[in-house]
């Protein structure tokens, strides 16, 4: 570690001078006496020359996955095997990070073989993959006129800062079913409990499914038959082409909380859930269930951010195992970029079920805009032809649902419109 | 703000010090830009504002001298020593250690180092004043052009060998 001289040299040295003049212009004795302890302090200060010191640092992190909003304590342990005089610790901090208890920067003085806890919590109002980086050091003399910088090489510790979910306790059904059991009635007639045709009976049936009515009825022993029960494979498209939006509460943040939920509420109902971002980099998990899956799906959410290409990708590139056929592609979007527009329409081409939820990028981007009338009509007036643009996707036949972002998801969703889906369950 | 509130009271001193040995009303007004100066240093808190505010006190006290024309008093001049050195290192202390987490240890370190190099600085001035007396004495008669000049030279060997030793890093590892 270098030694430097500090500010506080020139300060001192300032005062000699100014001292040292004035006594030798006005020939009083009083200020070159001034200057003795000045000068006194001065020769101290590089006199008392440290030895080089030794020391351990070690931090821990309280979790390593929070949920935008909530605090993480981060606990520095300084142990010294020299005499340390003055230590200063400072924890740089990545954006939309701040501390909320205690200060990521203190001050240490330590006799040798003591021990100080720093313990300070971080609140993290951002999704992201939070990283806390080196610890750095700086090593005062004890009078404060040099000082020594380094850095401490600490493990990475990460912290997942992940989405907010909001409960959906009706999350979009599917249309088509997949092969395992679930909780969707399949238009598939086998095992299940929901009652489906009557029809005559056959060698293999099993008693309890006689239907004793049809059968006093028509003379014949007839058996009902019952709608197996399925799950489904619910595929999240994530729009990240484009963002607008104050951090933490662009549209794009927005898309990935209304996915999250979606993600937990299909996840729930036992469906295989998938996402792909559709973006600047195209991120792929292939659906799945269980409690496992939905980690991976809260870990690449975290991670998703808008990432500026002129590329189009083709979702055609998209293996099956991640897009599978049948599948109910939920697709988030702000609509700001007529890519993923372009992207949406060819799959519904293509035969997938497509619910498209349109966030609204209104109130993200009138919080980033000064107020005034001119904004609130400006406002207004992309608001009025976003909603002319929507009507016009419904009326090639997509499937839209509004959002504005504010509301609860679940309450927008009850809103959008889905006659076929209904229809096919009815 | 215990360090800044110190720095705050020191500044005080320095400036109501010369008004003690002289009390004028244009001296007042001098003492009251130090002190508005050194206390802007002290409660921001700046190094160089407090300087400045330490070098205007500093002219003050000289003023007084010039004008008073009182007897030679090393105590005050002591003090003033004393409390421009508490000054810049109570308001440097308080600069690096803006906004961050501080235990009373560090506290009392502090000011256990700094006491002692106020403690150094009354007795470097207390053996100069001595030496100066004893010199006096020995030199009773000498030719004073020549006090003069071996004085200068002693002065300016003093002020290169502290920049020498201020400016120079070391390497301590």
């Amino acid at each position: 570690m270098i030694s430097r001289s500090t500010a506080l040299n020139l300060s001192f040295l300032t005062l000699v001078g100014w001292a040292l003049f004035l006594g030798v212009l006005t020939g009083r004795a009083e200020l070159m006496l001034v200057a003795v302890p000045l000068v006194a302090a001065l020769a101290a200060g590089r006199l008392t020359r440290t030895p080089a010191a030794a020391w351990q640092i070690s931090r821990r992190v309280s979790a390593d996955r929070l949920v935008e909003g909530e605090r993480v304590t981060v606990t520095v342990t300084l142990r010294a095997h020299q005499p340390l005089a003055l230590v200063e610790l400072l924890q740089p901090l990545p954006p939309h990070v701040w501390p909320e208890r205690g200060s990521n920067h203190a001050f240490f003085s330590l006799r040798p073989g003591e021990e100080a806890h720093w313990t300070f919590d971080l609140a993290c109002a951002v999704r992201q993959q939070l990283r806390l980086g080196d610890i750095h050091l700086r090593r005062w003399e004890p009078l404060g006129f040099a000082a020594g910088e380094t850095r401490h090489r600490e493990p990475d510790a990460e912290v997942a800062v992940l989405p907010q979910v909001a409960a959906i306790r009706r999350p979009p059904r599917p249309r088509r079913t997949q092969t395992f059991v679930g909780h969707h009635v399949s238009p598939a007639q086998g095992e299940g409990l929901e009652p489906g045709d009557v029809r005559p009976f056959a060698p293999g049936d099993q008693v309890r499914h006689v239907n004793w009515r049809a059968t006093l009825r028509l003379g014949v022993l007839h058996v009902t038959r019952h709608h197996q029960e399925r799950n489904a494979d619910i595929i999240l498209l994530l729009d990240t082409l484009a963002d607008v939006g104050p951090p933490g509460a662009s549209a794009v943040d927005c898309a990935v909380r209304g996915a999250a939920s979606i993600a937990a509420a299909c996840l729930a109902r036992r469906d295989r859930v998938g996402l792909i971002e559709y973006g600047g980099i195209l991120r792929q998990v292939r659906p799945r269930a269980g409690r496992a899956q939905w980690q991976r799906l809260l870990d690449t959410l975290a991670r998703a951010s808008v990432v500026f290409t002129y590329v189009s990708r083709d979702l055609e590139m998209i293996p099956p195992r991640v897009l599978p056929p049948r599948a109910l592609v939920l697709a988030l979007s702000p609509l700001l970029d007529g890519r993923f527009v372009k992207a949406v329409a060819d799959l519904a081409a293509r035969g997938f079920e497509v619910v498209l939820i349109a966030v609204s990028p209104v109130a993200a981007g009138r919080a980033v805009v000064r107020g005034g009338p001119v904004a609130d009509l400006a406002a207004r007036l992309w608001a009025l032809e976003r909603r002319a643009y929507l009507d016009e996707l419904r009326r090639h036949g997509l499937t839209v649902v509004a959002w504005d972002g504010v509301e609860p998801l679940e309450v927008a969703l009850a809103r959008g419109h889905r006659p076929r889906l209904r229809a096919a369950h009815a | 703000m215990i360090a800044r509130l110190t720095g705050l009271a020191l500044m005080a001193m320095l400036a109501g010090l010369p008004l003690i040995i002289l009390p004028e009303p244009f001296l007042g007004a001098l003492a009251a830009l130090a002190l508005a100066v050194g206390a802007a240093g002290a409660l921001a808190p700046n190094v160089s504002l407090a300087t400045a505010g330490g070098t205007l006190a500093l002219i003050e006290y000289t003023l007084a001298l010039l004008l008073g024309r009182p007897d030679p008093d090393p105590l005050t001049a002591t003090i003033t020593g004393v409390g421009l050195v508490l000054l810049l290192a109570s308001v440097h202390f308080a600069s690096r250690t803006h906004g961050a987490a501080l235990g009373y240890a560090v506290l009392r370190s502090q000011a256990r180092h700094w006491l002692a190099v106020a403690a150094l600085g009354v007795v470097g001035a207390a053996v100069l004043t001595l030496g100066g007396e004893a010199l006096a004495l020995a030199l009773r008669g000498a030719a004073l052009p020549m006090v003069v000049a071996a004085s200068a030279v002693g002065a300016l060997m003093t002020v290169v060998g502290v920049i020498a030793l201020v400016t120079t890093s070391r390497r301590d590892a």
